[in-house]
């Protein structure tokens, strides 16, 4: 018996094998860089939106001890503020707290005539209010005490503008950053972040 | 037996690519969905935060319209508002596209040196939180560090002011209270204070003609020593800065000035320049401002007197007691004879003289415009406040004060209740003399007539003014928190963070 030797071995020839592998790594690259680059970009978007929301907080903050504030100065080179708050709430150590009772409760305002016309004052002693940059933080200290109000590596940074006119103070804030995509440190990239915020001194104390 | 495999094993590179793009598109969408989602949220949140500070805002609003009625419309005062141990209080107003809300509370908690309430406004605006209950973006401060959540502080579940500090602030009725939705409420705390009508050496709402071509109006601060008329040209006088707030103010765009102003004129539309007249301060051809009638204030606080009842020829005021500001020794008077004479004496206890507060309403008409007319006399240490509904005529030399200040003789002419009654203030200086006198004038509603050239010390408040003399017209700084509340204004604002 004759064995049929006309068995018909099919496979890849080593060209076939070699487009084959080439077209795969490729295809293999492409999908892998669009995986890191998607993730890069949405990871960037993300990051902008975060950081964008620290904006938003920090002409807040500002804004809220702003509007309350009795005075407000500002540094020379406007990143750092100071404002006297009144202090509406008793704490520990006011005189009115030897009732503990009376411990963080609104005061009653006393009113006083100066050359300046009436003024409200909820207590003789006021509280200082400090906002500065601290390496990637931006922080509020009040009294002392540190709150870190937005940190960033994407260098936020506040610039705040007090306007003391004959019968008005407003203090404008404009909040920067460089975000993760730009062009070499380009300075539109952070003037193309801007955010910017005006509010008035209603406490403001003439004289 | 023949075995055909016959195995086409083709790759499928479509297929391949098909689905790495499809794992890498979901990939993406998740990625991009999580991070907007975030950040709606965030903004939902960041919108609702300052909302509520509107929504706080506009209930000030609501309550400082209701302090303006004590005064502009007093029986619709906190008309609809409920009044338990002294505080009136709303209840919740809810309004615009994202259902705002915002109640107040509204106490009495000072009375000032000329009896005026002082007002303070404690209100809150709470606007509804949409979205997920969640915080937001505030893990990206680091760990242990809260960043949103420190500042906007949203109730999911419950009321945190009214669980840590009760509904008042004050420690007293604390209670989980929970709410419907998540919500954020800001509350803040506005002053009101009077307003007190001298704040100009003349005011006129309507027409102005006036003074003499050699007339001057300067100012002083009574409390920084006597009036003493060189100062105003002398820079070096320490009391300079006082001495050019000879303001005029006119709301109308006629106006014939004449004379030295040392202060600012303003009128509402008119052209005056500096080559049109003598005026050291600055000119202001656009402040546009409103004088509402002026009605009787309210005497409910006020102890009653009896007698006199009427001004018939020479009349005196011996009070039974020192009164105070807020509650003076009250006249009503049904006349005042054409020529009658006024005597206001002060209250004298154990040998030492009181500031005596007195006030005097006379139902008509104060002296004649001709003849002799009114005579007004206070002792000093007499704050005397004198209404009169109908019309007031006297000579200059006849309004005698005898403090000095003319914080101390203050006249207010009561807006008619018919508009067609034209009221009249007529001053005359008899026989050209120059006499001096003291007195504040609040007369909304009153032509102002001075003839001659009076030195006078004071303010003056009216419709229109007329004065064909060279009066020397001296306004007192000190005469600017002076006088009853004729509006009100806010001059304090805080936010309590808790």
């Amino acid at each position: 018996m004759k064995l049929a030797s006309s068995q018909k071995i099919t496979g890849f020839t080593l060209s076939e094998l070699l487009v084959t592998v080439s077209l795969s790594s490729i295809i293999l690259a492409a999908a892998i860089t669009s995986a890191v680059a998607l993730q890069k970009s949405f990871s960037a978007a993300d990051n902008y939106l975060a950081t964008h929301i620290q904006q938003v907080r920090i002409i807040d903050y500002l804004n809220r001890d702003v509007k309350r504030g009795l005075i407000v100065t500002t540094s020379v080179d406007l990143q750092s503020v100071t404002m006297t708050l009144p202090n509406y709430l008793i704490q520990a150590g006011d005189p009115e707290a030897v009732n503990p009772s009376l411990i963080g409760t609104p005061r009653t305002p006393t009113i006083a005539y100066t050359s300046n016309g009436w003024q409200v004052n909820y207590s003789p002693s006021t509280t200082t209010v400090v906002y500065s940059i601290n390496g990637n933080s931006i922080v509020r200290v009040e009294n002392g005490v540190v709150t870190t109000i937005a940190s960033s590596t994407d260098q936020l940074v506040p610039q705040t503008t007090d306007v003391d006119l004959a019968n008005t103070e407003y203090a404008s804030t404009t909040v920067t950053f460089m975000p993760v995509f730009n062009l070499a440190g380009n300075t539109a990239d952070r003037t193309g972040t801007t955010l910017f915020a005006t509010a008035y001194l209603r406490n403001k104390r003439r004289g | 037996m023949r075995v055909s495999p016959k195995t086409d094993r083709r790759a499928n590179v479509l297929l391949c690519v098909l689905c790495t793009i499809l794992i890498v598109s979901v990939i993406g969408g998740n990625v991009l969905l999580n991070c907007v989602t975030r950040y709606n949220t965030a903004s939902s949140q960041v919108r609702s935060w300052k909302e509520s500070l509107d929504a706080a805002e506009a209930g000030g609003d609501v309550a400082y319209a209701e302090i303006r009625k004590t005064i502009l419309d007093r029986t619709h005062a906190f008309s609809g508002w409920t009044y338990s141990g002294g505080v009136y209080s709303n209840s919740p107003i809810t309004f615009g596209r994202d259902n705002l809300s915002t109640s107040s509370k509204v106490d009495l908690f000072h009375y000032d040196s000329n009896g005026n309430p002082w007002y303070r406004i404690r209100t809150n605006g709470t606007s509804p939180v949409m979205g997920l209950r969640r915080v937001t973006m505030d893990d990206r401060m680091g760990v242990g560090t809260r960043g949103d959540s420190l500042l906007r502080k949203i109730d999911f579940n419950y009321d945190h002011f009214i669980a840590t500090y009760g509904p008042n602030g004050d420690n007293v009725g604390k209670t989980l209270l929970p709410v419907t939705q998540p919500q954020i409420t800001r509350r803040v705390e506005l002053i009101a204070a009077p307003m007190t009508p001298f704040e100009a050496a003349i005011k006129a709402n309507g027409l102005f003609y006036g003074l003499g071509s050699a007339a001057y109006i300067d100012s002083y601060r009574s409390t920084a020593g006597a009036y003493d008329p060189n100062v105003k040209n002398n820079p070096s006088d320490p009391r300079y800065v006082d001495s050019h707030s000879g303001t005029v103010e006119i709301n109308s765009s006629v106006a014939t000035i004449m004379g030295s102003i040392y202060g600012n004129v303003y009128t509402n539309g008119g052209t005056v320049t500096k080559n049109t007249t003598s005026i050291s301060g600055i000119i202001d051809n656009n402040v546009p401002f409103t004088l509402p009638p002026f009605y009787m204030p309210d005497t409910s606080l006020w102890t009653y007197v009896a007698n006199p009842s009427a001004v018939t020829g020479n009349t005196t005021i011996n009070p039974p007691a020192a009164g105070t500001a807020g509650s003076p020794n009250y006249y009503l008077m049904t006349s005042f004879a054409t020529n009658g004479s006024l005597t206001v004496n002060a209250y004298t206890s154990n040998g030492t003289v009181q500031e005596t507060y007195v006030a005097v309403h006379v139902t008509g008409d104060v002296g004649s415009s001709s003849g002799q007319g009114a005579t007004i006399t206070i002792a000093d240490h007499v704050h005397l406040q004198l209404y009169f509904d109908g019309n007031f005529g006297a000579k200059a030399q006849n309004i005698i004060n005898n403090s000095g200040f003319a914080g101390n003789l203050q006249i207010y002419g009561i807006s008619p209740t018919d508009p067609s009654v034209q009221q009249t203030i007529a001053l005359n200086s008899g026989g050209g003399s120059t006499a001096g006198f003291d007195a504040t004038f609040y007369a909304p509603s009153a032509n102002f007539t001075v003839n001659g050239g009076p030195d006078f010390v004071g303010a003056i408040v009216c419709k229109a003014f007329y004065s064909n003399g060279n009066v020397h017209w001296h306004y007192d700084r000190q005469l600017d928190n002076i006088g009853d509340a004729v509006d009100y204004r806010i001059v304090s604002y805080v936010e309590d963070t808790r």
